[in-house]
């Protein structure tokens, strides 16, 4: 069995399907994509080629660059705050029992059971000014001026909406966390407690280095689904008010399917995939330096 | 391998076979019409009307099953450009704006010509096939006969202690007087934005008095810069900041703003005559449907338009798929919709059809007042500005509108943007 496994055509054999199903599943639709990128087309009829057309009509175009921002402000939230937040919870429900921890740890992963559609709607209704949970909240204690149209508001909608997509992925983090933190072995923590190493200490220089890769795949699946985000936008605002909550992979869709310039759409698509891949590419090598050092 | 050969051969011959039970014909001959629209509730209004009659289609062809996919407008939309593009379209579809949407499927061949001679025997009404033809040739056949107007809950009128008004300059007035009692005044779908569109060209006739100025600034024979145009985004603003709309009136969608005035939070709602089966609606109260009226679209002080110059056209176009399998069939379903669909809708009081239906007795006030407001009408204006021009004038239109209702822009701004989109579309024709 073993012998069989070291042959060549064996390990082949085995590895093919898997690799035509990716090139048919990913390469494909990327190369069709950058093909349909240098045409103008509504997505049926005739193709008009237009050389790099699309991709200088994307330099010019306000509304993406917005919808990068956007993208790379919940890049930073969603690394930053929520995952400072979810660590810090990790710690506490590590140190708490199993019996409470396990309590708190269901309570928190319960939005990131629920459906997005589901989730979505609950908080498009607390947010709603007229008969919305939060304000009647801040009516009855008295702080009927911070009342406000949340989503309706260019001040407060892309908080609004990025507040939604941490509720839901708040769960998720936590528990990566925690599953990184209670794998630490048990000698790691008691010869840093020997060497005189205080809490803080002990999470700066044994946990957090022993759970980098745990960090490295949050961090990989936080840029990655600040990347695709689209449905909670598409059934909140929709991008709106104005391009106020615009995001990069709905701003995509909206242009394909709803003003039928897939031309354009799929220009933008490419540029989607190579910010991706860079981003991937970036955070791994980072991540793989700092693993070395340690 | 040859064991792994003969495997894939078994799969191969498996996946043929499940595949050809799901075409269109099955071994028994019941042949499958696939329909798709835009009215996802099935129990009222014009969905109750669909599903009557394909019931009774079902029931003379034996042979035939109906299956039916339905979402709101905004998702079939997208769903329908999607289908075009795998080129799956199902059998026949219900869709709209014939010059905008259906166009570019005619032009690139996916929609099946009718017999003109045919479907001119039924009792359309004058210029109601003739919307739906390019180059002398039948694509669809209408619907609906669709009015803006505003309806309104009397009984929240009553409440806040507020007159039915007679012109925009009486809403705006009222506006506190209702946002005071917790009431908002009026509602509208402003997430999708083409109700903000059709709000800009009635408005704009309701100052300037004339609704081609819209058609002479999509051929390029006057700009959307002209002062009567600004004017008009200037009092559109003036409305949301008086409070006259919901407060989230550009993230809120069709079914909020329904609900809301269905609900009773909102007296008033600025919708199509489609939405008549609201004095039906088993979803909403008796004492709300009491209280339902209709009224024309508001004058404005100092403005050239009348109340009974009407924006109107023509609607919810049925076509049918030149890729259908089942065109002989598909057009029978279509013959049963002309010959049956306007007096079924007029029946239930679900829309304004297009062709000539008798009143009856037991038509709801609403629908009276409905007819009344057509009979009425002065002038009409045709197919809706947004509708002209190509699909992504369209779009650009929409966002202008939430843009401006959102405030982020000011009029000058929105009607330069506007006037740049119509002469791209213009110069691209």
């Amino acid at each position: 069995m073993q012998s069989q496994f070291k042959d060549k055509k064996v390990i082949a054999t085995l590895v093919l399907p898997g690799i035509i199903i990716m090139l048919i599943a990913i390469a494909a639709p990327i190369i069709i994509s950058l093909g349909l990128s240098f045409v103008k087309w509504t997505g049926f009829g005739k193709m008009k080629p237009i050389g790099f057309d699309n991709y200088l009509r994307i330099a010019k175009d306000p509304i993406f660059w917005k919808s990068i921002s956007n993208v790379f402000i919940l890049i930073f939230v969603t690394v930053f705050f929520q995952n400072t937040i979810a660590f810090i919870l990790a710690m506490y429900l590590s140190n708490i029992g199993k019996k409470l921890s396990n309590i708190f740890r269901t309570i928190y992963f319960i939005p990131a059971t629920l459906s997005l559609v589901v989730v979505t709607k609950l908080w498009v209704n607390i947010f709603n000014p007229s008969y919305g949970l939060l304000n009647k909240i801040l009516a009855q204690i008295g702080l009927e001026s911070l009342q406000h149209a949340w989503l309706g508001n260019t001040s407060t909608a892309l908080g609004s909406v990025i507040w939604i997509i941490i509720w839901q992925g708040f769960g998720w983090a936590l528990l990566f966390y925690y599953s990184g933190i209670v794998t630490v072995p048990d000698e790691l923590r008691e010869a840093a407690k020997v060497d005189g190493a205080n809490k803080f200490t002990l999470y700066t220089r044994i946990i957090i280095p022993y759970i980098m890769p745990v960090i490295q795949a949050i961090i990989i699946i936080d840029v990655t689904s600040s990347l695709k985000q689209m449905e909670m936008i598409y059934l909140s605002t929709a991008g709106g008010p104005g391009d106020t909550t615009q995001f990069l992979a709905l701003y995509l869709y909206q242009r394909a399917f709803k003003y039928s310039e897939y031309g354009y759409g799929n220009a933008i698509s490419v540029i989607f995939v190579i910010l991706a891949f860079t981003l991937t590419i970036l955070i791994r090598k980072t991540f793989a330096k700092r693993l070395e050092s340690l | 391998m040859k064991k792994l050969l003969l495997f894939l051969c078994i799969m191969l011959s498996l996946t043929s076979a499940f595949a050809q039970g799901s075409s269109e014909k099955n071994a028994d001959e019941t042949i499958v019409l696939k329909m798709g629209d835009n009215v996802p509730d099935r129990k009222n209004g014009l969905g109750l009307v669909i599903e009557t009659i394909n019931t009774e289609f079902e029931q003379t062809y034996p042979n035939v099953t109906i299956t039916t996919e339905s979402y709101n407008d905004q998702p079939w939309q997208e769903k329908v450009r999607i289908y075009a593009t795998a080129n799956q379209l199902p059998d026949v579809f219900r869709y709209w704006s014939f010059s905008t949407l259906l166009t570019p499927l005619v032009e690139a061949g996916m929609i099946e010509e009718l017999d003109y001679e045919v479907y001119s025997q039924y009792e359309f009404l004058p210029g109601a096939l003739e919307g739906n033809m390019i180059d002398g040739k039948l694509y669809g056949i209408p619907t609906s006969s669709d009015l803006w107007v505003i309806y309104y809950n009397k009984s929240l009128f009553e409440k806040a202690g507020v007159e039915i008004p007679t012109s925009w300059d009486d809403i705006m007035e009222s506006a506190d007087a209702f946002n005071d009692m917790g009431i908002i005044p009026m509602v509208t779908d402003g997430k999708d934005g083409w109700p903000l569109c059709e709000l800009f060209d009635n408005m704009a006739q309701r100052i300037n008095g004339d609704f081609t100025y819209v058609a002479k600034a999509q051929e390029r024979e006057m700009k959307y810069t002209d002062e009567s145009f600004v004017k008009t985004a200037d009092y559109i603003q003036e409305l949301v900041k008086a409070g006259v709309f919901q407060e989230n009136l550009t993230t809120s969608d069709y079914g909020d703003a329904r609900n809301a005035f269905g609900q009773e939070r909102a007296a008033m709602y600025m919708m199509g005559s489609w939405e008549m089966g609201l004095a039906n609606d088993t979803n909403f109260s008796e004492n709300f449907k009491e209280n339902l009226d209709v009224m024309p679209f508001p004058v404005v002080e100092g403005g050239k338009g009348k109340a009974t110059d009407t924006l109107g056209w023509y609607g919810g176009n049925i076509v049918i798929s030149s890729n259908s399998k089942i065109k002989d069939v598909a057009n029978n379903y279509v013959e049963k919709i002309a010959s049956d669909f306007g007096q079924k809708c007029w029946d239930l009081q679900a829309a304004f059809p297009p062709v000539k239906v008798q009143p009856l007795e037991t038509d709801t006030h609403v629908a009276k007042q409905l007819l009344s407001i057509a009979a009425n009408a002065t002038t009409m204006s045709g197919t809706p500005g947004l509708d002209r021009l190509d699909n992504v004038f369209k779009e650009d239109h929409q966002e202008l509108m939430r843009q401006l209702c959102s405030l982020i822009i000011d009029s000058e701004e929105f009607t330069t943007k506007l006037d740049a989109s119509a002469q791209r579309a213009y110069d691209e024709r």
